[in-house]
């Protein structure tokens, strides 16, 4: 009986086809001849104001936001019916735009991830132009790349210090006193003498939200892990003091290590011994909707400088709204957008007070400056911070964060490298020094040298 | 049967063995489906309890609110009827042919067949999806269903049941007359029956749980199937930064995980004699 | 059945040529449908993979040609290395572990007069028959690490909380857990078969030698079964080194890739969009899981 498994001949056979494979394909992806210098990639706003949009946007509170002002863009905009869907974009863009069917007009995505699909993006420079002497200058830097806008700049999420107002009053230390990092590692120390076993500050686990809010550190210092040509600049004093920084915060057992808000994270902030979490605003979800026991005990500052007198802030994470060359409508998608972000009756939609958030987004601000104006709030006291008024900590904050911090297209690679050797280095395993060196050349070799 | 000649005995120890880990293996299963019943955060903070006081359907509730589950089993019921009748009909009528006929090609094929039992799905889906791309099939019933029916494990699998059907069976039958297909159809489809039983409760089960290749075909959430809906609901306990409660996230997805898990579970206990047999008659013996 | 001694194609056809023509052609008629969906859905994606790995694609425009560049520099690259090497640690975490408990548990099942023999079937096999997404999710929750059901139980214990899904050191072996627990119930049924067609009276014999139980099952039970072990370790080492949707849904190939097995790795050239790199390390995969089927096909062959 041939009740071999796998027979050998049959298996030699399709070794021998898989060898045969290359010479026999006529199929595979085009091989470059011609240059494809095809028509301009710049969009250009339409002369018509009617038609069908397809807008993606992630499920989750901003889903509904959108949703909700789909009917102010609509009285602006009566001819442009907008089919807004939700769609786990991870995991659907990339593939979407290589098949090129089916491609939405417009897509909500993390700044973080623009430089990695310009080659199927608009170009949306000449649109942008009347708006971008007031656009917040580190949006427009992630944003950019090799001389080309590819996002049309939503939220700017300034790095603040939050913290447990409650439990340090009781024990005893004064945030207004915390001005400099090094304030900030002395009232830790102070709070864990106070209170036993507390580790105050947040050390993130996550590889990815790590690296994030790595950036957002260094990025009060002016700089970030590339340059703008694409040129790595991570083995640098600045990276080093940053990382300096979270290594004392290990080594001293100050920092209690979670990821971000899941169970863990939220039993230690709710218990008290967690009372320092330095990151973007959109922190302030949890005392709005996660934390039970401590929310309306937190406050938010701005975050400590790395000098005194030093910009008390970085930005952390954001997104913008892509329009992909394929959608067959990009061009009205654009004026969907340039509604919500750069008129009144758009931004106060999305920001101020509605059905989601009966208190306002208040987990960004916009990164259009008329729309954050310090002055004229779109929302104000937020109850889960005991009333504080997060926006103008915010946009106060906002106005500090330095320019000069564009994000590599490979950005989002670079967690398996960076992001986790940060992790390492919190694990006690390497030394920031090694962190900076090994990520560097493994950076370049797997990813800059790849381009 | 080859039951062994152990007298009757208490068999103490192999009893103590095999509930250990029928413990282990229904654990994980029933908890799910218990806890999809318990206050989301209840899920979290106290896993191993259960009080029937706090029974409650609001995991339930909220999820066929947030989640298009419906539309999820209804792609998943075309695809699932679509691509297992052409699995269970041509795979074993390819297999006949691999089994019982000697044809030019014939080791080539069989190869090409191996090969891509070896080949990780992955692998194929970039150029499957240009090509869906060129065939105009992207979020289409066809792009879910053609790539991977009739797939080369059934082949493999069919192959082997119908080897084992004696060549004397054939051979009388075509004595008495009967043409090439009816010998197939008359013949060796009521001979391996308990084999097509094993086939397609795998088929039902690989059609059902599928989801790399769904998760790229359809990005359309009109032609997203059950499991893409799950991962997509997955994703957002680990992907949502903003906007997404670790507590409830968790109770709606166990809440979904046991809608899906039900159906399979039903059907398997209902057919699990044939299941259990027909692996029995399709695997290499000895 | 009455078996006639005389070959087929001797006999007298009953209607001339026809029925052997139709004999000749029908295995061809019989493939086509597959051959067609086969050729169209997977011999010309494999050939595009193939001429892919020599080049590189971002997915638009044009691709350039590189030459073995994929492979180059997959094959230099420790990632790739350690890709395989945690398949390797998965498969040693798994495949001798369930090929052990799998005949065990097989031999007591094959026991006729085992009560409830008909349960523990229905039992083991049930993990395999759920949908892996769902499986994967409880898993999660079940393996968290403050919160888990597992910490908690071991907590009863005065064990301390491990990080089950968060360490290097757990990872791999937790994944390796859910992999068996799926799994095993299929491989006992498979092996099973094996069993079923072992002769009674050779354990009779054994009987009569007053060989000891576990003699028996070594001596004899596990030779016999040899060849059907090896399908069961062949299908298990291709599942192994394919493994994607576990780490996917579960770990996503942390923490520090302790969990990124070849099929993750290879999922990840795809995210970035860097195709060629992706089809290089396809076949590369390929060739490993091949070589790995050939030499377990070869060690079964040379005992018997």
């Amino acid at each position: 009986m041939h009740r071999h498994l796998l027979r050998r001949r049959a298996l030699i056979a399709s070794a021998g086809l898989a060898a045969a494979a290359p010479a026999l394909a006529a199929c595979g992806p085009d091989i470059a001849s011609e240059d494809d210098a095809g028509p301009s990639s710049r969009l250009q706003a339409p002369d018509r104001t009617e038609g069908e949009i397809t807008i993606w946007d992630r499920s989750g509170d901003l889903f509904e936001i959108f949703e909700g002002a789909i009917a102010e863009f609509n009285a602006a905009y009566p001819g442009i019916k907008v089919n807004h869907v939700a769609v786990d974009i991870d995991a659907k863009l990339q593939n979407t735009l290589i098949t090129g069917a089916d491609v939405p007009d417009g897509v909500f995505l993390d700044d973080a991830k623009v430089g990695g699909f310009t080659d199927y993006l608009w170009d949306l420079g000449d649109v942008l132009a009347p708006y971008t002497a007031d656009i917040a200058q580190q949006k427009l830097d992630v944003n950019t790349v090799n001389g080309g806008v590819y996002g049309v700049p939503f939220d700017l999420d300034p790095g603040l210090l939050f913290y447990n107002a409650t439990a340090l009053e009781a024990a005893g230390i004064d945030i207004a006193a915390v001005a400099t990092y090094d304030d900030l590692l002395q009232a830790a120390r102070d709070y864990r003498a106070a209170v036993p076993g507390s580790a105050p500050i947040h050390l993130e686990q996550s590889a990815f939200l790590g690296q994030l809010q790595l950036e957002m550190y260094a990025s009060q210092l002016g700089t970030s892990i590339a340059d703008a040509d694409g040129n790595l600049r991570l083995d640098t004093p600045e990276f080093e003091r940053v990382l300096t920084f979270l290594d004392t915060v290990r080594q001293e057992g100050l920092g209690t290590r979670a990821e971000y808000l899941t169970p863990t994270d939220i039993a230690e902030l709710d218990n008290g011994n967690q009372v320092f979490y330095p990151w973007a605003i959109w922190f302030s979800f949890a005392p709005q909707q996660v934390l039970t026991a401590t929310s309306g005990d937190w406050r938010a500052t701005q975050l400590p400088a790395w000098d005194a007198g030093g910009a008390r802030s970085g930005a952390m994470g954001g997104s913008s709204f892509v329009l992909p060359k394929d959608g067959p409508n990009a061009d009205l998608a654009w004026l969907f957008y340039e509604f919500l972000m750069f008129t009144e009756a758009g931004y106060t939609a999305v920001w101020g007070p509605g059905e989601v958030y009966p208190e306002g987004l208040a987990t960004s601000i916009p990164s259009y400056t008329p729309a954050a104006d310090p002055a004229k709030p779109l929302y104000s006291g937020i109850t889960a911070l005991g009333g504080q008024d997060l926006w103008t900590v915010a946009t106060e904050a906002g106005a500090q964060i330095p320019g000069g911090t564009p994000t590599p297209a490979w950005w989002a690679g670079a967690v398996d490298y960076l992001g986790n050797n940060l992790q390492r280095m919190l694990d006690g395993d390497m030394t920031p020094q090694e962190v900076l060196a090994q990520s560097t050349e493994d950076i370049q070799v797997n990813l800059v040298d790849r381009q | 049967m080859a039951a062994t000649t152990e007298r009757t005995r208490p068999r103490i120890g192999s009893h103590l063995f095999l509930t250990l880990l029928l413990v282990a293996f229904l654990f994980p299963v029933a908890w799910a489906l218990l806890s999809a019943f318990k206050p989301a955060d209840a899920i979290i903070r106290s896993p191993l309890t259960f009080d029937p006081t706090t029974f409650t359907l609001d995991n339930y509730t909220a999820m066929f609110q947030d989640v298009p589950i419906g539309q999820g089993f209804l792609n998943t019921a075309v695809v699932l009827l679509c691509k297992g009748a052409a699995t269970m009909f041509f795979a074993p009528l390819a297999a006949f042919a691999f089994a019982k006929y000697q044809w030019a090609g014939k080791n080539l094929v069989f190869g090409a067949v191996l090969i891509t039992l070896m080949l990780p799905t992955i692998v194929l889906i970039i150029p499957l999806l240009l090509e869906m791309k060129a065939l105009g099939w992207v979020n289409t019933y066809q792009a879910l269903i053609l790539p991977g029916a009739v797939d080369a494990f059934a082949i493999f699998w069919m192959r082997q049941v119908i080897t084992a059907v004696p060549d004397e069976l054939l051979d009388a039958a075509r004595v008495d007359g009967c043409g090439e297909f009816a010998l197939f159809w008359r013949v060796v489809v009521p001979v391996i029956r308990p084999g097509l039983a094993g086939l397609g409760v795998l088929t039902v089960m690989n059609i059902y749980n599928d989801f790399v290749w769904p998760v790229v075909a359809a990005s359309s959430e009109r032609m997203a199937t059950l499991q893409v809906v799950l991962s997509t609901l997955a994703q957002n306990i680990t992907g949502n930064r903003i906007g997404a409660d670790y507590a409830t996230v968790t109770g709606e997805l166990l809440a979904a995980s046991s809608v899906a898990l039900v159906p399979l579970l039903v059907l398997f206990i209902l057919l699990q004699r044939h299941f259990i047999n027909g692996i029995l008659a399709g695997s290499v013996k000895g | 059945m009455t078996a006639l001694p005389v070959p087929a194609a001797r006999r007298a056809p009953r209607a001339g040529r026809g029925p052997r023509l139709r004999r000749r052609l029908a295995p061809y008629v019989f493939v086509l449908p597959f051959a067609a969906v086969f050729a169209a859905f997977s011999v010309y994606p494999l050939f595009f993979t193939a001429r892919l790995s020599f080049t590189d694609w971002r997915g638009t425009g044009a691709a350039t040609w590189v030459g073995w560049d994929n492979y180059a520099y997959l094959l230099t690259n420790p990632a790739f290395w350690s890709s395989l090497g945690n398949s390797a640690v998965l498969w040693l975490l798994i495949v001798p572990v369930q090929m052990a408990v799998g005949v065990l548990v097989a031999v007591l099942l094959n026991d006729a007069k085992l009560r409830l023999r008909g349960l523990y079937r229905v039992a083991f096999i049930v993990p395999f028959v759920t949908p892996l997404v769902a499986v994967a999710q409880i898993w999660v929750v079940l393996f968290d690490q403050r919160y888990g059901a597992v910490n908690a139980f071991l907590g009863l214990f005065g064990l301390p909380e491990t990080g089950w899904l968060t360490t290097s050191a757990w990872a791999k072996p937790t994944l390796a857990l859910l992999f068996l627990w799926k799994t095993t119930g299929f491989i006992v049924i498979i092996l099973l078969s094996g069993l079923q067609s072992i002769n009674a009276s050779i354990y009779e014999a054994a009987d009569l030698d007053g060989a000891s139980k576990a003699r028996r099952l070594w001596s004899i039970t596990v030779p016999l079964l040899r060849r059907t072990l090896g399908f069961a370790v062949v299908l298990q080492t291709l599942a192994v080194f394919q493994m994607f949707a576990e780490p996917f849904v579960v770990t996503q190939g942390g923490p520090y890739n302790s969990t990124t097995t070849a099929g993750y790795y290879l999922y990840n050239h795809i995210t970035r969009a860097d195709l060629g790199t992706g089809a290089a390390n396809s076949f590369l995969l390929v060739v490993l899981v091949m070589a790995l089927s050939l030499l377990f096909v070869r060690l079964l062959r040379a005992k018997d």
